[in-house]
């Protein structure tokens, strides 16, 4: 017997490779949005910091901007630089 | 009396009054002296105080002669014939007796006349009420003597005979609108249609002779009204009755308001007979002016008028009363019934009526369990249409449809039903696709909001038996879909149901054409709110996503060399986790060459996105493969994953057993072996002793079973991907279980009904508790005694030791 796979429909979910499971500043899921964003994924992306926290970008932006002074990672507070290539 | 005064008397007095008797009883008409006899006879009575006495003589003669000889005669003419007399001879003896009953009255009637006569002039001093009042009191005593207890027979007479003047009216007429010959006159028995005698005896002609001398003298006599009113009320009711059970009975789909009016002025043509001679003394007599010349019945025939309609519309409302449930179930082509309902029932008080008999018939014929839920959704959208018809301020539509909304809400499916037949997946009940896709939607964001719109000039109160509620009369809404969502209250149950059937479906179909279902989710949106949808458009979205990751995936394979081709063509629907319904989560192992492309399209996905990964589902999806076997192929079959991932082993070792396969796929022997009888249906694998499946690989080998086209394992419970409702449910009321343990903790041991309403309390925000019954709770915790996670004893749950 031989068996002809012809076409093969699978399901899977998408998921952002990230160390945790919620947006330390918005607490909404990494795979959903954050609260401005109707759409997931590419539309309402994350960005790491160098000190491997990541985000939203929206959220973590937001942030950035209320900062007068000196701009932190709301996580660890050193001071927040994007990680290069991320967010291509 | 007469003879005591006599001794004292003046000379002349007896002469006097025996003139003025004699010229007052006398039979003859003209006066038996002459005038100046009278007036001199009558003075002279006046003088001695005599004149008063001369109207009571004549009312006491009048009575006497009633009560000793015209009644008795009267009654006696009447009933002289027996039981197996001749229609003809009765009407004839009914005649005659009141044709004696008038000769006898008659000389009285005229010495009324003269006396009045007398008395208006006033003369000889003679005074008294006058001609009309004395006629008065005359007709008092004479209807208070004859229909005091009047015999049975003069009714059952009357009517007999009105019946049968009536049907002659009636046939003239209509000889007189369609020509000379009636259908009935044609058959063999050839009887006259309208006095049901043979032809050459009929007596129609004669009937109506009588019946207009005999209206005359009852009417001369003052007892028209009395003698008759009944019979004719009774023939009208019964002939409208007739008429009614005959024509409208079972027949909704045209009018009979025009037909039953034109028909009533018929039957007004023959009341006009019966009374022909009232209204023409009263028209000349008592008020000339005020009556409308114009109108041949007058104040009388308007009477009757008023009173025939008033009478039509309540048989008609009480026979469509009862008819209600089946009109409601033929609309639209029910509508001619309904809007002559809504024309008689606003003339007659029967709303309360109709309530009731609506609400037991819903609750008879269509709320039991043999009835299919969809069948009750669709007779529930046609009452709506229908009721709102009948009565636009909708409290009838809201009060006889409190039942329904109740019962469905106890059926488990409808959401289900209700969904699907708004996205226009079940057959047969396309009303609220069409309702959904009408022009103007309700939005239910609006109607709950203040809406002042409408104009005050035209606003009218509620009926009396509108439901007294707080959301008063703005929110009794007629739109059909927000009456369905709001069966439980709240739209939030309907999105997710709909997120449910939609996520179902495009898992079902994978073939990433999702046009119906966006402009589904559009018409939604009027109706929900683009917030409440957005969950469907990010699913929507990913479909349209996962075909663009998918065609870009196909592109870069292509550009590989030929052996680095993926052995399998792959393609995938990339779900948002967070954005579907939750999917049934089950593991499962695929056959490695199936990993190995998933690996490969999710590595080719984290190159596509950057920091992105995918999560397989691997028991959702569907497969299209071929089986070729020895001597036949099997091609195009269209299986689940599981299917392939099973025949994919059989493909590396023909001989397996349950326990083998359950090993390599990670699941259940029961499953697998449901599952293996899709394969045993299409005659590839088989079972043999001991429990070992081998492949089929001649068909000669075994006879075949019948091949159906596509036979997917029926026992399967739920083919949905996604969890159902009860399971769903089951998940809320496990959410109670740490409230319902952390009760028993402390107070050591509970009824059933003190959980229940302790659980009310605490938890009353919800939607969930308020929703659930004990009977459901009480179902919840047996669950929990069979898992050992309660006790129960004479009727009191407790925790066990262990876990205090």
């Amino acid at each position: 017997m031989k068996v002809k796979i012809k076409q093969w429909n699978g399901v899977a979910s998408w998921l952002w490779v990230a160390n945790d499971e919620n947006c330390g500043i918005c607490r909404a899921p990494f795979n959903g949005c954050c609260p401005d964003c109707k759409v997931p994924g590419d539309d309402c992306p994350l960005v790491w910091g160098q000190c491997s926290h990541c985000f939203h970008m929206h959220c973590i932006l937001k942030w950035l901007n209320s900062q007068q002074v000196q701009q932190q990672c709301p996580m660890c507070r050193q001071e927040w630089k994007f990680k290069e290539g991320d967010t291509s | 009396m007469k003879d005591g005064r006599s001794v004292s008397m003046p000379p002349g007095l007896p002469a006097a009054w025996a003139a003025v008797t004699a010229a007052l009883v006398s039979p003859v008409a003209p006066p038996a002296a002459p005038d100046e006899t009278i007036s001199d006879a009558l003075a002279l009575l006046c003088e001695q105080g005599l004149g008063q006495y001369v109207e009571g003589w004549l009312l006491e003669t009048l009575q006497v002669r009633l009560t000793t000889d015209v009644a008795p005669e009267f009654w006696a003419g009447l009933e002289h014939l027996d039981g197996d007399s001749q229609e003809r001879d009765r009407a004839r003896a009914l005649l005659d007796a009141f044709r004696t009953l008038f000769l006898r009255l008659e000389p009285f009637l005229g010495g009324l006349e003269q006396l009045g006569s007398w008395q208006n002039e006033g003369r000889g001093g003679l005074v008294g009420p006058g001609a009309h009042g004395l006629r008065e009191r005359a007709f008092s005593v004479i209807r208070a003597i004859l229909l005091f207890s009047p015999s049975p027979v003069l009714q059952q007479r009357v009517l007999e005979f009105y019946s049968r003047t009536f049907s002659v009216h009636m046939r003239q007429v209509r000889e007189g609108l369609e020509g000379e010959e009636g259908p009935e006159e044609a058959d063999g028995e050839c009887v006259c249609p309208g006095c049901a005698a043979l032809p050459q005896l009929c007596w129609c002609k004669e009937a109506l002779e009588q019946l207009q001398e005999l209206s005359h003298i009852l009417s001369r006599l003052q007892l028209l009204e009395r003698v008759s009113s009944e019979a004719v009320t009774s023939i009208l009711h019964r002939l409208i009755e007739q008429r009614m059970e005959q024509r409208c009975r079972g027949e909704y789909e045209s009018s009979f308001l025009a037909d039953f009016n034109d028909w009533l002025e018929q039957v007004l043509g023959w009341l006009s007979r019966v009374f022909a001679s009232e209204v023409g003394e009263t028209g000349t007599r008592s008020v000339p002016a005020d009556s409308k010349p114009d109108q041949p019945g007058g104040a009388i025939l308007q009477r009757w008028r008023c009173h025939m309609h008033q009478f039509f519309c309540r048989i008609y409302v009480n026979m469509r009363i009862e008819e209600l449930f089946s009109i409601i179930r033929d609309f639209p082509e029910s509508i001619p019934a309904i809007e002559d309902l809504k024309f008689c029932l606003e003339r007659t008080n029967q709303r309360q009526q109709l309530l009731t008999s609506l609400k037991s018939a819903f609750e008879t014929r269509l709320l039991h369990p043999g009835v299919h839920t969809s069948d009750i959704i669709t007779v529930y959208i046609s009452a709506i249409k229908a009721l709102r018809e009948l009565d636009p301020s909708m409290v009838i539509l809201q009060v006889a449809c409190q039942p329904i909304r109740k019962y469905l809400r106890t059926r488990e499916d409808t959401v289900r039903q209700i969904v699907g037949s708004l996205t226009g997946d079940a057959e047969g009940c396309s009303d609220l696709a069409n309702e959904l896709s009408r022009a103007d939607p309700v939005t239910l964001e609006t109607q709950d909001s203040e809406d002042e719109g409408s104009d005050p000039d035209e606003w009218t109160p509620d009926p009396t038996d509108a439901l007294t509620d707080k959301m008063g009369s703005k929110r009794r809404s007629s739109d059909i879909i927000s009456l369905l969502v709001s069966i439980y209250g709240s739209k939030e149950i309907f999105i997710d149901e709909y997120k449910t059937v939609l996520a179902d479906r495009l898992l079902h179909q994978l073939n990433y054409n999702t046009a119906r279902e966006i402009r589904n989710v559009e018409l939604l949106k009027l109706r929900f709110g683009e917030s409440h949808m957005h969950y469907c458009e990010v699913m929507l979205k990913d479909v349209a996503d996962s075909r663009r990751i998918n065609s870009n995936i196909r592109e870069e394979e292509a550009r590989l060399p030929a052996e680095e081709q993926p052995p399998i063509p792959l393609s995938a629907m990339i779900l948002s986790s967070e954005f579907w319904p939750q999917l049934k989560e089950e593991k499962m192992e695929l056959p490695a060459v199936i990993s190995k492309a998933m690996e490969a399209y999710t590595h080719r996905f984290e190159k596509l996105k950057a920091m992105r990964t995918l999560s397989w589902k691997p028991h959702l999806g569907s497969v299209t493969l071929d089986v070729e076997l020895e001597d036949r192929t099997l091609s195009n079959l269209s299986v689940s994953p599981i299917h392939a991932a099973i025949i994919l082993h059989f493909q590396d070792k023909s001989t397996w057993t349950l326990e083998e396969l359950s090993g390599a796929l990670g699941v259940s022997q029961e499953l697998v072996r449901r599952k293996l009888a899709l394969w045993q249906q299409h005659g590839v694998v088989q079972e043999e002793a001991g429990g070992r499946y081998s492949i089929l690989e001649t068909a000669s080998s075994r006879e075949r079973p019948e091949r159906a086209v596509m036979l997917i394992d029926s026992d399967e419970e739920g083919d949905s991907n996604t969890t159902t409702q009860s399971e769903q449910r089951e998940e809320k009321l496990q959410l109670f279980w740490a409230y319902i343990q952390a009760m028993l903790t402390n107070l050591e041991s509970m009824t059933l009904e003190r959980i229940h309403s302790m659980l009310r309390m605490f938890v009353a925000t919800g939607p969930g508790v308020t929703e659930m019954d004990v009977n459901e709770l009480q179902a919840f915790l047996q669950k929990k005694v069979r898992d050992h996670q309660l006790i129960v004893s004479a009727g009191v749950y407790r925790l066990p030791k262990s876990s205090q």
